[in-house]
């Protein structure tokens, strides 16, 4: 069954003013500017006690001042920050209590790593002895007891950085905010890592807001992820919801591959390439309204012989390139110019590698699990049926209202 | 290349080269100290060194010597923090005024404190009607010192200030660190190492300094005599020995204070 899906509506709870709130922390309407030029706009979201908030965006998104004013190492032009139902916004840094695992890690290259542990409670004056024991716990929980006694310079990248984490569990954080945490790490000690401390913190119950680029690492370590372009948040979901329902283009090609292509609503249907597809359309969208459908290169069917009845057909076409990528085999399909009848086969206008069309006809990009792409070879030339298991519909205007 | 394996004649040959140049203009000269100081016997030597105006030279040396090194370290750390740190209108200015007193003559250093602290300097014509003198006293040849070392410092610890990582003390505010513990645990910690250069060289060249102290110390035998103007006095009334006994600590001194801004760098700034 082609399963059908509309676009996610992305309200944000307002915050109500005053009253008690589950929120662990609230950013309300921040914006900032620096000089003349603005670089976030009226940012609202809310972390839940406990939960992992993504912050995905490209450099330059504005995402880094966000955690900066959270942090308090930069004050907002506008807006609020509220921590446990504290407003902190006029607070400077060291009395949020928040925690700031920084991209270098920051860990203090002349104090070892119990030293730079402990700091956090040494000069908020503890007992000797109380400093001594939850260092030793946290030497424990990050398990780094036998490295106590180096220095950071001693140490692997993944170590400093669990240094760093524990450093801010030290004096109970509201909050830990963690900048870019894999940047300087390579491919593989990153994915080990990321399950690492998305255990760790489920394990100690702290709230938690990464900032990234990389969206792979957003699925996983996110609860929730929020998309940020030029300042604005696009999109704010689960992992499952911002991947499969993205709100806008951006999101969709941000996160992962995507293709797009433009359509018309028609009553209960949309007309893509001539072909009219099936779909639940949301009341925002108007019969006879131009659109674009979004969908991902594992939501297409390829098929030789015509898709049975009841498929979302979309289109004929001709597979142009196939590259084999490790777990799956990606391909380049043309779409015929005008597509239709695919459920019959029957299409005057279909494309071959002698139609000059071949060469500007719409291209999608497909990909298919090794099993299917073992079993059903294709190559260069040949002749599919193109079908698609789900997509979503987006507006003409890419930014959500 | 001529000789893959073989005796490379240019190799010796411009080690050589260097030292034979370096033999007039560095290497003879010290040597001769260390040979006229020493060609009466170790006794004599000792004898000349111990005179109580030679003691007191040398000790009138490394106390003012002392001082000033303290002030401009101090000094040199705060003007580091604050021209690292804040960006403002003037900054290149006064980076360029503090580097300036090196690029003084010294006697020139001499003249302009004298203009200012002398009995009727700018300032001293004020100080005098209330019995201060600063002129002609140790004082006085603290603020020399201060005065021809003043970039010293600054000029070695401005550098680490500038490539140091904001994070780290970001870090540190973040954790709940105020501003002085700041300082005091993570930026101080990481200076350590041009602190320790900084003032190595400037008590080296304070100790040294000739031209500005000859002006403003009075050069009175036992009371603001330094040791390099013991040097040059001895030197005059033509007592070689005496001269020599204490240009010979010198000597040693500042190649012991090289020795270890050498080789003490990389142990001071390891992290």
């Amino acid at each position: 069954m082609a399963q059908v899906v509309s676009v996610m509506d992305n309200k944000v709870n307002p915050i109500s003013n005053g009253s008690a709130t589950a929120y662990a922390a609230s950013i309300v309407g921040v914006s900032k500017l620096f000089g003349k030029t603005s670089v976030l706009q009226n940012i609202t979201f809310h972390v839940a006690e406990g939960e992992a908030l993504v912050l995905l965006g490209a450099s330059g998104s504005g995402k880094t001042t966000i955690l900066r004013i959270i942090a308090g190492l930069e004050q907002p032009y506008t807006g609020k920050i509220i921590l446990h139902n504290k407003d902190v916004t006029e607070l400077p840094a060291r009395e949020r209590g928040v925690g700031v695992i920084f991209q270098s890690y920051a860990l203090f290259p002349k104090m070892t790593v119990e030293k730079n542990i402990g700091y956090g409670l040494r000069i908020r004056h503890r007992p000797r002895k109380e400093v001594k024991k939850t260092v030793n716990e946290l030497l424990q929980l990050v398990q780094l007891e036998e490295h106590r006694k180096k220095y950071p310079s001693q140490l692997s990248g993944g170590q400093q950085q669990r240094v760093a984490i524990a450093r801010t569990l030290a004096y109970k954080p509201e909050v830990l905010l963690f900048d870019e945490p894999f940047g300087a790490l390579d491919a593989q000690t990153r994915g080990h890592l990321r399950r690492e401390i998305r255990a760790l913190l489920k394990k100690v119950n702290v709230p938690a807001i990464f900032i990234t680029h990389d969206q792979e690492e957003a699925l996983e370590l996110g609860d929730r992820i929020a998309v940020i372009n030029v300042g604005n948040i696009e999109q704010i979901g689960t992992p499952a919801e911002v991947y499969n329902h993205p709100a806008t283009e951006y999101v969709a090609t941000f996160l992962g591959a995507a293709n797009i292509l433009d359509a018309i609503v028609r009553k209960d249907r949309i007309e893509v390439n001539s072909a009219l597809i099936p779909a639940r359309i949301d009341e925002k969208f108007k019969d006879g309204e131009t659109v674009k459908i979004v969908f991902r290169p594992e939501d297409v069917l390829l098929s030789k012989t015509p898709l049975p009845a009841g498929r979302a057909c979309l289109s004929g076409g001709i597979v142009e390139q196939t590259s084999f990528v490790g777990a799956y085999e990606r391909l380049r399909v043309r779409l015929d110019p005008a597509g239709g009848a695919c459920e019959t086969g029957d299409n005057p206008y279909y494309l071959t590698t002698e139609t000059p069309e071949s060469q500007t006809a719409k291209p999608i990009i497909v990909t298919r699990p090794k099993p299917e792409a073992v079993e059903v070879k294709l190559q260069r030339g040949d002749r599919v049926f193109v079908g698609l298991n789900a997509f979503t519909i987006l507006p003409k205007t890419s930014r959500p209202k | 290349m001529r000789h893959v394996r073989g005796f490379d004649v240019a190799r010796p040959l411009s080690i050589g080269m260097l030292v034979f140049m370096m033999m007039p203009l560095v290497f003879l000269p010290l040597l001769s100290i260390f040979i006229f100081g020493t060609n009466k016997g170790l006794a004599s030597f000792w004898a000349a060194l111990m005179a109580p105006e030679a003691v007191f030279a040398l000790k009138l040396s490394m106390v003012t010597s002392f001082w000033a090194t303290v002030f401009n370290v101090l000094f040199g750390l705060f003007a580091a923090y604050v021209l690292s740190r804040h960006a403002f209108w003037g900054r290149n200015a006064l980076i360029v005024t503090i580097s300036l007193p090196t690029a003084i003559p010294t006697a020139v250093a001499g003249v302009a404190l004298l203009m200012l602290w002398g009995p009727f300097g700018i300032l001293g014509r004020l100080l005098r009607p209330h019995g201060i003198e600063v002129m002609f006293t140790a004082g006085a040849i603290v603020l020399a010192n201060i005065f021809v070392t003043f970039p010293l410092a600054f000029g070695v610890i401005k550098p680490v200030f500038d490539t140091m990582s904001r994070s780290l003390e970001e870090a540190s505010a973040t954790i709940g660190a105020t501003r002085w513990q700041t300082f005091w645990h993570v930026t101080l910690p990481s200076l350590r190492g041009a602190i320790v250069s900084g003032a190595l060289l400037t008590f080296a060249r304070a100790v040294g300094e000739f031209g500005s102290t000859i002006m403003v110390s009075g050069n009175l035998a036992g009371r603001t005599q330094t040791a390099p103007l013991y040097i040059f006095a001895k030197f005059n009334e033509g007592q070689i020995e005496a001269a020599n006994a204490i240009a010979i600590v010198l000597a040693l001194f500042s190649f012991l204070v090289f020795s270890v801004l050498f080789f003490a760098r990389d142990w001071l700034d390891v992290d």
